[in-house]
């Protein structure tokens, strides 16, 4: 007799791996196959968690059209089925993972287009944040500022890419059926971030970028300044952290 | 807000209509894990709290693992609980996490006295973290073990009497799991403990083939079957007027087509003359 916990993984190995053997002998024919019963379950989970993917990675979806995508989300699904019940958090390696797929290696912008993707996701689904007003900064003495750690807002991340993966995003939205782009028009830093109910990106300086990224990824600010100052020395830093406020990317 | 009569599943392609018309819904039901980030959908259903009783269900805590409750998940829907202040909270006999990985489905329990032992332990666990009862809701399945010794009914009826947690009805899942493994849906109404009905589900199924035989799939893709009102009207019967609710998930229609199939249940409702009265 078979634990509870050997039926469970039996069951697993039927649905991620295809082999219903040790599955097949626990389960009752009653006038059909045992893989044919299965078969329904598997068919369920990879769809579902496919549809998942396609929610949140829908340019990538029509860069590579819907039967390839339904391929790679089979693959990926295989490798990376998720840890956590909420589907909306399930998808974050898929662009490591378009990254080293092979029959992707012929679009190299593909992975960046998915990063782009994966944090609007996060965006959309961060926690609403307060920002901070000036104050906080103002009673830090000046001593202490090189250390101070400041606290991002939770929906925004930094992309950078060598291809224009924003003009590849904007080019594969639903109805525009003209637009072309230049892949060689050269890299782009971008910054995702959810304001209100919007999730919006934009492009970004070498110097705001690598500043801004450093503070958010939790660096001090006198780390996030050297950054900075590494990216674009003759950056103002008065005005980027004045911006930082105007912005409200400073959560309390 | 007690939900009475015949609500709606709330899915995201509805949500915005509803804010802004705010039809004559009873009530809405919710599936938990798409409220569990931030944003604008728990904002939206923080407004439609104000005017309609939620109900929470829960797809993902995995009542009949093996390895035991993900309290991290439990902690997170018992946030959202507090949160929303809910009129049910309720989850599934089944299974969905094996070593870790969840499968994204409600997976069958073979009904032994260890998967009892098993779903015993993790309901409670679940009432004693949520501090309420729990409704639990009878599967549609595709297969049945050979260990199983126990009918599904009176598995529940166990359950429920070994936590006093309630029962969530599926009645299309009864259609369906009777139909697929061989066995009288009527029976099987007839079998559940009625004092521990707490909800009923109404949903529609797909006939699919599988090697030359019909498989019932159960796909919230459609009205509900005749064959599932004639059942509805058997488990009123025997239940008392049981709060109701239509789920629609695939090939989702305009609102009006689910909220039509409500107003379906709610004159058989009638009909059945157990429909409590709101208060007024």
């Amino acid at each position: 007799m078979s634990s509870l916990r050997d039926v469970q993984r039996a069951f697993r190995t039927a649905l991620l791996e295809q082999d219903d053997r040790p599955l097949a002998t626990e389960v009752l024919p009653d006038g059909l196959s045992a893989s044919a019963r299965v078969s329904v379950y598997r068919h369920h989970v990879l769809t579902s968690l496919t549809e998942a993917l396609l929610s949140t990675f829908p340019v990538v979806c029509r860069l590579v059209d819907g039967r390839f995508f339904g391929w790679l989300a089979d693959c990926y699904i295989r490798k990376h089925a998720p840890v956590t019940p909420c589907l909306l958090e399930y998808g974050g390696d898929l662009p490591s993972f378009i990254e080293r797929f092979p029959a992707c290696a012929a679009l190299p912008w593909l992975a960046d287009v998915a990063r782009l993707e994966w944090a609007m996701n996060v965006a959309f689904h961060a926690p609403d944040m307060a920002p901070i007003g000036p104050a906080r900064l103002a009673v830090t003495p000046a001593e202490e500022l090189g250390a101070l750690v400041l606290e991002f807002d939770p929906s925004v991340t930094y992309v950078a890419s060598g291809w224009p993966i924003d003009a590849i995003w904007r080019a594969n939205q639903p109805g525009d059926e003209q637009t072309s782009v230049d892949l060689d028009s050269g890299s782009v830093r971008l910054e995702v971030r959810r304001r209100d109910d919007d999730v919006l990106f934009r492009a970004l300086p070498a110097g705001s970028f690598s500043f801004r990224r450093a503070l958010a990824g939790g660096e001090p600010l006198g780390r996030a300044v050297d950054a900075a100052l590494t990216a674009d020395a003759s950056l103002d830093l008065a005005s980027e952290i004045r911006a930082l406020l105007d912005e409200e990317l400073l959560a309390a | 807000m007690n939900p009475t009569g015949c609500g709606i599943g709330l899915r995201s392609p509805h949500v915005a209509e509803i804010l802004e018309t705010r039809p004559r819904i009873p009530w809405l039901e919710i599936h938990a894990e798409n409220y569990m980030g931030g944003g604008p959908a728990i904002r939206s259903l923080e407004r439609l709290r104000a005017d309609y009783p939620i109900s929470v269900h829960g797809v993902g805590l995995s009542l009949g693992t093996a390895e035991g409750i993900d309290e991290r998940h439990l902690e997170r829907l018992a946030q959202l609980v507090e949160r929303l202040k809910p009129a049910f909270v309720s989850e599934h006999l089944s299974w969905s996490v094996s070593d870790g990985v969840y499968l994204n489905h409600l997976l069958p329990l073979p009904y032994t006295e260890e998967a009892l032992k098993t779903v015993t332990e993790h309901v409670a666990r679940v009432q004693e973290r949520l501090g309420r009862r729990l409704l639990v809701e009878n599967p549609s399945n595709y297969l049945r073990f050979r260990e199983t010794g126990i009918a599904e009914p009176q598995f529940l009826n166990e359950l429920a009497a070994r936590t006093g947690c309630g029962v969530l009805c599926d009645v299309n899942n009864v259609y369906v799991t009777c139909t697929n493994l061989g066995g009288a849906a009527e029976a099987w109404i007839d079998a559940l403990e009625p004092s521990i009905v707490g909800e009923i589900h109404l949903a529609g199924h797909a006939s699919n083939d599988a090697d030359g035989v019909p498989i019932l799939i159960d796909d919230h893709g459609s009205s509900v079957s005749a064959a599932v009102w004639n059942l509805y009207a058997r488990a009123l019967t025997r239940f008392g007027g049981v709060p109701s609710l239509v789920e629609w998930d695939t090939d989702i229609p305009a609102l009006g087509v689910v909220m039509l199939e409500a107003e379906k249940a709610e004159r058989v409702l009638e009909a059945s003359g157990t429909h409590d009265v709101v208060a007024a």
